[in-house]
């Protein structure tokens, strides 16, 4: 199928439903933002969306390379103690991948890494194919915007409504407003919140305002989603119950990372997980249930 | 960015922090008082240097002699000059009685006759200053029913050297009060956005560009600090009117001219200085959040 998009001509091999928050990485690689419509065949194209900087085209073969690898990557806080040591992996697309390790090894500086807060010092790492290290100030925003970021505190405006805080993703896209409703009314539904767009965020629960951080983090429709810590602050039922929603994203093609010490979360499911410890990548494998009658470091790191 | 959209959510940022905009708008409009009370001060100066720099008074005193052909001779050759406006001619006695109307009587009632020669005083017309009067002193002194012209040069100089230290004061003041409302505008600012840097943090982390983030602070930045400007205007008019009759029966006369409000393209200044000054200090304390 070929598709015209902004005066350029991509092939797109998969068939665009946004409805059903399928293949996330067409709009990624096409650089494309689709509405979608009250009819589902007749989605149209809103505006460009730009692959990392506006104008900027991704190449054809990204979509058969893993969505994110790290290539030795260091990163120093202190000269003499680097918080990551040569930190090589790769995340496939699609994947469902638990980050794990004690505090302090790195879980999070690894993510802030992926979404530009920090940059690494040495080594590459390369977000659908192009360089993050690379980006310029000004195209960090749109690096951002492919990926949705999910916080162990929320970071939700409690002041704000309930839809003016999953809206909030979408108006800087500068989308139309009733594409605005339509789509927060079905983030909100996603999570569990649906009706509940007008509430004060302020008096929602914990797990609540986790469920309206991650509306925001896949009204979207990111490539990646980061979910640094996020059931932190929350007791181990909710915990599943968000895990659970982050597993249901996932299965919609949705690349998912996850990063918590939280062993018994990381027990409960059969994911890739990657220990971290003291900077360095100590073990990744597939399922931690099946590790458990092997000589293996991971529950240790898992703690 | 869309400004329509900056426009809605300086709206919202108003009405969510409207009691600490509250604050800010009274503390800026009481800076913005004090700068726009200064500028009336160096108006009303500046007016009062430029109405008696313009003003162009002489005193021909006629020596004793003088008969009143020669006093009507002088009147017309006088008259006849296009830069005089009018001229009087008071004779001793009348001039004794002014003085002594003038100073309400006392001691000075018993000074003799003599101590008051007869004059001719001159107006000379608008535009034309000391330096003119100078000149006609020059001309007619020579004449002999003139026995002394007094120009009143060397007061005016002093009065000038007055004015210029007055309107120098009154500049440093409004430069010290421009640094003050600068540094209000600036924290009252920075302490709003501080308020609301975790939605800033938020916007960044969605994808927000820095130009996103800062519009709709600008805008109530620019917003606060026209209002504030605006509210300050208006109180100093206000205020002008409730004292103005107060105000020219002490300053009015010491100056010897109308005492008169801010003009027009000042106070314009005064409301696009708020305007400005409001938007930068946003803009300013914005930035230090942006790098998230």
């Amino acid at each position: 199928m070929k598709r015209r998009i902004a005066g350029l001509r991509f092939a797109c091999p998969v068939e665009f439903n946004l409805v059903t928050f399928l293949p996330q990485w067409n709009r990624l690689v096409y650089g494309t933002y689709m509405a979608s419509s009250s009819s589902k065949s007749s989605s149209k194209v809103v505006r460009p969306f730009a692959f990392f900087r506006a104008g900027a085209r991704a190449s054809e073969n990204a979509s058969q390379k893993p969505i994110l690898v790290f290539e030795d990557v260091f990163k120093y806080f202190k000269d003499d103690s680097p918080t990551l040591r040569g930190l090589d992996m790769s995340i496939e697309r699609g994947e469902f991948c638990f980050i794990t390790g004690p505090s302090g090894a790195g879980k999070s500086t690894m993510l802030r890494l992926i979404y530009r807060a920090h940059t690494v010092d040495s080594g590459r790492i390369l977000f659908c194919g192009r360089d993050i290290a690379r980006l310029k100030e000004s195209s960090i925003p749109f690096l951002r915007r492919n990926l949705g970021i999910v916080f162990q505190d929320f970071k939700v405006i409690e002041h704000w409504s309930v839809f003016e805080n999953v809206a909030v993703a979408l108006e800087i896209l500068d989308m139309p407003r009733r594409l605005v409703r339509s789509r927060v009314a079905e983030a909100l539904e996603r999570v569990g919140l649906a009706g509940r767009g007008s509430e004060r965020t302020a008096t929602l629960s914990g797990g609540e305002m986790q469920r309206v951080a991650v509306a925001r983090a896949i009204v979207t429709e990111p490539a990646l989603i980061l979910a640094d810590e996020p059931t932190g602050n929350l007791d181990p039922h909710l915990a599943l119950d968000i895990l659970t929603l982050f597993e249901e994203i996932n299965e919609t093609g949705t690349t998912v990372l996850f990063a918590t010490h939280d062993h018994s979360l990381i027990a409960s499911r059969n994911h890739r997980i990657i220990g971290i410890d003291d900077g360095r990548i100590i073990e990744a494998r597939v399922g931690l249930r099946s590790w458990q009658n092997e000589p293996s470091g991971m529950h240790a790191v898992a703690g | 960015m869309n400004f329509k959209q900056a426009v809605v959510r300086a709206r919202r940022g108003l009405r969510e922090e409207r009691r600490l905009y509250l604050i800010a708008v009274s503390s800026l409009t009481i800076a913005f008082f004090c700068v726009g009370g200064v500028l009336f001060a160096l108006s009303n100066l500046s007016a009062a240097a430029t109405r008696w720099g313009d003003t162009g008074r002489m005193s021909v005193y006629l020596s004793a002699n003088a008969t009143d052909g020669d006093v009507s001779q002088l009147r017309m050759v006088l008259e006849a000059l296009p830069e005089v406006e009018e001229v009087e001619h008071l004779r001793a006695e009348v001039a004794r009685a002014r003085f002594i109307e003038e100073s309400e009587g006392g001691e000075f009632s018993a000074l003799p006759i003599e101590a008051f020669p007869a004059s001719l005083e001159v107006s000379l017309s608008e535009g034309f200053g000391s330096q003119k009067a100078e000149e006609i002193a020059e001309r007619v002194s020579g004449l002999s029913a003139v026995d002394e012209v007094e120009t009143y040069r060397g007061w005016f100089a002093r009065l000038e050297s007055l004015m210029n230290a007055g309107q120098g004061l009154a500049l440093f003041l409004a430069l010290l009060v421009g640094l003050c409302v600068l540094a209000v505008v600036g924290n009252t600012i920075r302490l709003a956005v501080a308020r609301r840097r975790e939605e800033i943090e938020v916007l960044k982390l969605c994808g927000a560009t820095d130009s996103f983030v800062r519009g709709p602070f600008v805008l109530e930045g620019t917003f606060q600090g026209l209002a504030s400007a605006t509210l300050a205007v208006v109180l100093l008019m206000g205020a002008f009117l409730l004292l103005r009759d107060r105000i020219e029966a002490s300053l009015g006369e010491l100056v010897g001219a109308d005492v008169v409000f801010i003009d027009g393209p000042t106070v314009l200044l005064l409301l696009a200085a708020g305007a400005v000054v409001g938007a930068l200090g946003s803009a300013l304390s914005v930035r230090r959040y942006l790098a998230v």
